[in-house]
């Protein structure tokens, strides 16, 4: 009786050490050495690295809310990762014995998992429901996301700027957004329609997304209209993570210039995803943008170009309702300065950055808004001016020289969650040495910054992106076609020639 | 014994009683028979020094169906004060003395908390490890019920429509666990689970009552969810009745 | 069936077809591998069929026989619409392949850049000289290899983990917003080939330090002397090399000990 228990001791203990040695090499950095989640990389993070102390807590579970998450849980968040914040995957990394490791490691971080009583039980999920149309199950889907609430803080589109968004924080007290559910790549859980459904089932525990079950056994709602609505928060995202690609494409457009960015002419344009990131290169840095990339549409006339931006971002600043919001954002993160920075209602903002002149080698001025020696040109609109864009020169990170009176036209809507906006400008320009003029048929470096001032952001404190391009297209030439008729009547001819002959010989032999 | 707490919650639940009509008021105040009546009590009230803080103001335009239940606007629960500076919803325990080893069963009835016009009813209140802690929805309008803890299991749940009920229960004592709504804001509650029944929540004149404690030295702690606590430490003989008050000072 | 199988034209119709699916579906799921560049696939198959020509060209017999249905196709009455789909579908493809051939499109321009440029002899750091050639990590004869090594740590975990990763494989979860990609430590093309003078340049340095064929204006990497001291890029180097456990490559000594 006693000796497979101390055998049992004896593995267990086994494993705890070489999962220690695991933890202290590759996860202390970020959850501490003590698993408080306060390791040196923490004050850069938010959402912050798990603390696997006290009671425990675990947002990705398959087990009821309050209950502690199973392995399988546990091992699934070390292996792929926890999309959207700084978790990465773990299991290009580390063995298989070394992941099962460090999971026996971080549970000896909490005395709940030392008590045998508090056997975690899984949620028995139901399965994806079969039969309907999709139109139906998103209808059904779409019905029960209002009835059961989630608009209070995802939104009424899903974008994360429901009422009640602002006030969101975790347990303890970091700030926390709720989720745009338009972006399924980046949700803590995995993206799926199944991912989704067990997140409603057993909700995020720490966090503000309580769980859904309850719901089912009250008879408020079926199982199978709970995974409606995760197939239609689903549908929100596109099918896949958009792609990035490096050239905008603008085609030439041979009825009027779209300036409006609900213009109808925009729906048959292609759109370019553009990830942005924290500026952490320059003081004072920004480790939590809150603007995670833009959708970017361009066209042009004979004369004139119209770029549209989109991008998500939860409130119009400035907004005195996000202002508790930006404080804990403030706390939360270290900063450069020595001095912590008091909330202010700062406005959102773009710029979109050209070089000066459209560079006929590879060089071209730095990306993060040029140089004293090699400035950049910019665009920048901000939502305490909607309606004006300014056009000037960046020389550097800090130094932006703003020329009057030349600022492309703007036009800009906010709707649920979403900016967007169009600049227009003649290609040609008046001052060619500070205003780029734009050619056809030319990759047109383009770059782009964004501020969410409802997250602290302004200054130096923005989401940046590196250099794309931008191409205005030409119309194809007639002469394009001469060569590929030119090789097809070439290609019939030699063919035609070699059943010809073939079929020649074949007659002569049998002639003979 | 617990007179206040009963008076406070039970007065909850012969409310939502009232308008539930589903439930006979014999099981809002069980007796429990298990505490002796012949024992030790301590009373005593509750006060504050200083201005009493003002209690924000709660902007409900985006929940009409709650907002409709108020003649004014209403306010946070902060620091509810009585006439001469009294202070309420302050929870009054016995932290120490009850001797080891002396079990309490949980009263088989649960303790309701509600939901009505977006705040919480009670908004300080205690209950014994394991008894039934019943989170009832009376506002049309989602609510979430987050649980903070930290000796017990956190949770989080839902109730988007008027009616809904869920019953939880708390294992291992702990002052307080924090109770809040995502969705609300300024929605918090305070919840003192504790392994006897020796506990009480001051009312609007401050008061308290401890009941049927064994002789013997106990310490009672008094905490006040912006004041912090206090303790006192309290010696009584059988059938005697001891009084503590304590005073909290406004910041 | 069989009489197909054993017809020397199907089978090497068959082997292409296989040569097909096994560089298409089978390599990218070999470990260490990766999906085949459709410029690659083309060039693989090319060197299939002519291995193939060479195989049934090899025997006289064989060729003739290979050669047969071919030649059917050019002459039989009874194979006339396949001999017609087969001209216009072959005649599509030429003018649909020169077609995009000749479209001007315009692409990013290409991106030449030396990935590990030649250094320079010196660099000021915030005001002093530092020579680098010959230059070792004073750090690994001085002090606390441990306290070095935990003081690496905290620097790289502070400063460098939004963008070259908890695995040090340049993927932080900020990276995918940069180009060119963040350095991926793990990669035997890095630090591995590098001396720790060189690395203390770029980490110094960083984007705005590289020369010209570096592509300078790309770089997101940060000039750390605005943020770090000698000692700290110092630690940091020492960490790189030990989470890694790549060896930092060493300066030649010549015979005499003095170069």
């Amino acid at each position: 009786m006693i000796y497979p228990l101390l055998l049992l001791a004896v593995v267990a203990t086994q494993d705890t050490s070489a999962g220690k040695q695991v933890y202290t090499k590759w996860c202390a950095g970020c959850h501490g050495v003590d698993g408080k989640g306060d390791g040196e990389g923490a004050r850069h993070m938010i959402p912050p690295p798990r603390d696997f102390t006290g009671n425990a807590l675990y947002q990705i579970r398959s087990t009821p809310s309050g209950q502690l998450p199973t392995d399988a849980d546990l091992l699934r968040s070390i292996d792929e990762g926890l999309p959207g914040t700084a978790m990465p995957a773990w299991k290009t990394r580390l063995s298989d014995r070394q992941r099962r490791d460090v999971l026996a490691y971080i549970k000896t971080f909490s005395p709940y998992f030392a008590d045998t009583t508090q056997r975690p039980q899984p949620v028995v999920f139901g399965s994806a429901p079969g039969g309907g149309s999709v139109a139906d199950a998103l209808r059904v889907g779409r019905q029960f996301y209002d009835s059961i609430g989630c608009r209070k803080c995802h939104g009424d589109l899903g974008r994360g700027d429901g009422p009640s968004a602002p006030t969101l924080k975790d347990d303890a007290g970091h700030p926390i957004f709720a989720a745009d559910l338009h972006e399924n790549w980046r949700f803590n859980g995995g993206g799926t329609a199944e991912d989704i459904y067990h997140r409603l089932r057993t909700g995020l525990d720490g966090t503000p997304m309580p769980s859904f079950s309850d719901l089912i056994e009250q008879k408020f709602l079926t199982d199978e209209q709970l995974w409606r609505v995760a197939q239609y928060v689903r549908s929100l995202s596109p099918k896949e993570p958009p792609a990035v690609r490096d050239v905008i494409h603008a085609p030439l457009v041979t009825k009027a210039l779209p300036h409006a960015p609900d213009d109808s002419a925009w729906t048959s344009v292609d759109g370019y995803w553009f990830p942005l990131v924290g500026q952490v290169i320059r003081k004072e840095r920004w480790f939590a943008p809150a603007v995670t990339g833009v959708w970017v549409k361009a066209v042009h006339t004979a004369d004139s170009i119209a770029l549209r931006v989109v991008w998500d971002d939860r409130s119009q600043s400035p907004d005195t309702a996000w202002l508790a919001h930006v404080g804990r954002v403030l706390n939360t993160l270290d900063s450069d300065d020595s001095t912590r920075e008091q909330p202010a209602p700062w406005p959102d903002q773009l710029a979109v950055q050209f070089p000066v002149a459209i560079p006929s080698g590879m060089e071209r001025p730095y990306f993060l808004m040029g140089s004293p020696g090699a400035p950049v040109y910019q665009w920048r609109w901000s939502s305490s001016s909607r309606t004006a864009a300014v056009a000037g020169l960046a020389r550097g990170i800090d130094r932006f020289d703003p020329q009057a009176g030349s600022g492309p036209g703007v036009r800009v809507v906010y709707d649920h969650g979403q900016w967007r906006l169009t600049f227009t400008r003649a290609l040609a320009s008046a001052d060619t040495a500070s205003q780029l003029p734009f050619r056809t048929g030319r990759a047109i470096p383009v770059a782009f910054f964004a501020w969410d001032g409802s997250n602290g952001e302004h200054g130096t404190r923005m989401a940046i992106s590196t250099w794309y391009f931008l191409a205005l297209d030409e119309p194809v030439p007639a002469r394009v076609f001469i060569s590929p008729v030119l090789a097809m009547v070439l290609t019939l001819g030699l063919g035609m020639l070699v059943v010809w002959r073939a079929q020649q010989k074949t007659s002569y032999r049998r002639q003979q | 014994m617990n007179g206040r707490i009963f008076s406070v919650v039970g007065g909850m639940f012969l409310l939502t009683v009232c308008s539930k009509g589903d439930r006979s008021a014999v099981q809002a105040a069980p007796p429990r028979t298990e505490v002796s009546a012949a024992g030790g009590t301590i009373t005593g009230k509750v006060k504050f020094t200083g201005a009493a803080p003002k209690n924000p103001a709660i902007d409900m335009s985006e929940e009409a169906a709650c907002k409709a239940k108020y003649p004014t606007t209403p306010t946070e629960e902060n620091v509810v004060a009585g006439a001469a500076n009294a202070l309420a919803n302050v929870f009054v325990y016995v932290k120490s003395g009850v001797p080891a080893g002396q079990t309490f069963p949980a009263p088989a009835t649960s303790v309701v908390l509600d939901q009505n016009g977006c705040r919480y009813h009670p908004h300080v209140f205690g209950i014994m490890v394991g008894q039934g802690l019943e989170i009832l929805n009376s506002d049309p309008v989602l609510h979430n019920i987050k649980a903070i803890a930290k000796a017990n299991r956190p949770f989080n749940v839902s109730q988007p429509s008027a009616g809904m009920k869920t019953t939880r229960t708390f294992a291992a004592p702990e002052v307080m666990v924090n109770l809040e709504c995502n969705v609300h804001g300024w929605m918090h509650a305070y919840l003192g689970v504790r392994p006897d029944p020796f506990f009480a929540v001051t009312g609007p004149d401050g008061s308290f009552s401890i009941k049927g404690l064994p002789p013997g030295t106990y310490t009672i702690e008094a905490w006040h969810e912006k004041f912090g606590t206090q303790t006192a430490t309290v010696t009584i003989a059988a059938t005697e009745s001891k009084t503590a008050n304590f005073t909290f000072a406004a910041h | 069936m069989r009489a197909y199988l054993k017809h020397p034209f199907w089978q090497a119709v068959l082997l292409l077809v296989l040569a097909y699916l096994v560089i298409v579906f089978v390599i990218p799921v070999l470990p260490g591998s990766a999906m085949v560049p459709k410029s690659v696939v083309l060039q693989y198959m090319a060197t299939v069929l002519v291995g193939i020509l060479i195989w049934v060209s090899d025997d006289e017999a064989r060729w003739t026989l290979f050669k047969e249905p071919l030649h059917e196709v050019l002459i039989q009455p009874r194979l006339k619409a396949v001999r017609t789909a087969l001209l216009a579908v072959v005649t599509l493809m030429v003018g649909c392949l020169t077609y995009s051939q000749v479209k001007a499109s315009v692409a990013a321009p290409p991106n030449l850049r030396s990935i590990h440029p030649a250094p320079p002899s010196q660099i000021t750091f915030r005001g002093k000289t530092i020579a680098l050639v010959g230059l070792e990590n004073p750090l690994r004869r001085s002090g606390d290899m441990a306290a070095h090594l935990a003081e690496g740590r905290r620097i790289y975990y502070q400063n460098c983990v939004p963008c070259h990763g908890d695995h040090l494989d340049g993927q932080g979860h900020f990276a995918s917003g940069f180009n060119p990609l963040p350095a991926n430590f793990q990669d035997n093309g890095t630090i591995a080939q590098l001396t720790e003078s060189f690395v203390f340049w770029r980490v110094a340095k960083g984007g705005p330090g590289l020369p010209r064929e570096g592509t300078p204006w790309n770089s997101a990497m940060p000039a750390w002397e605005e943020f770090l001291t000698e000692d700290e890029i110092w630690s940091v180097v020492l960490f790189l090399y030990d989470q890694t456990g790549w060896k930092p490559r060493t300066w030649e000594v010549s015979a005499e000990g003095s170069k």
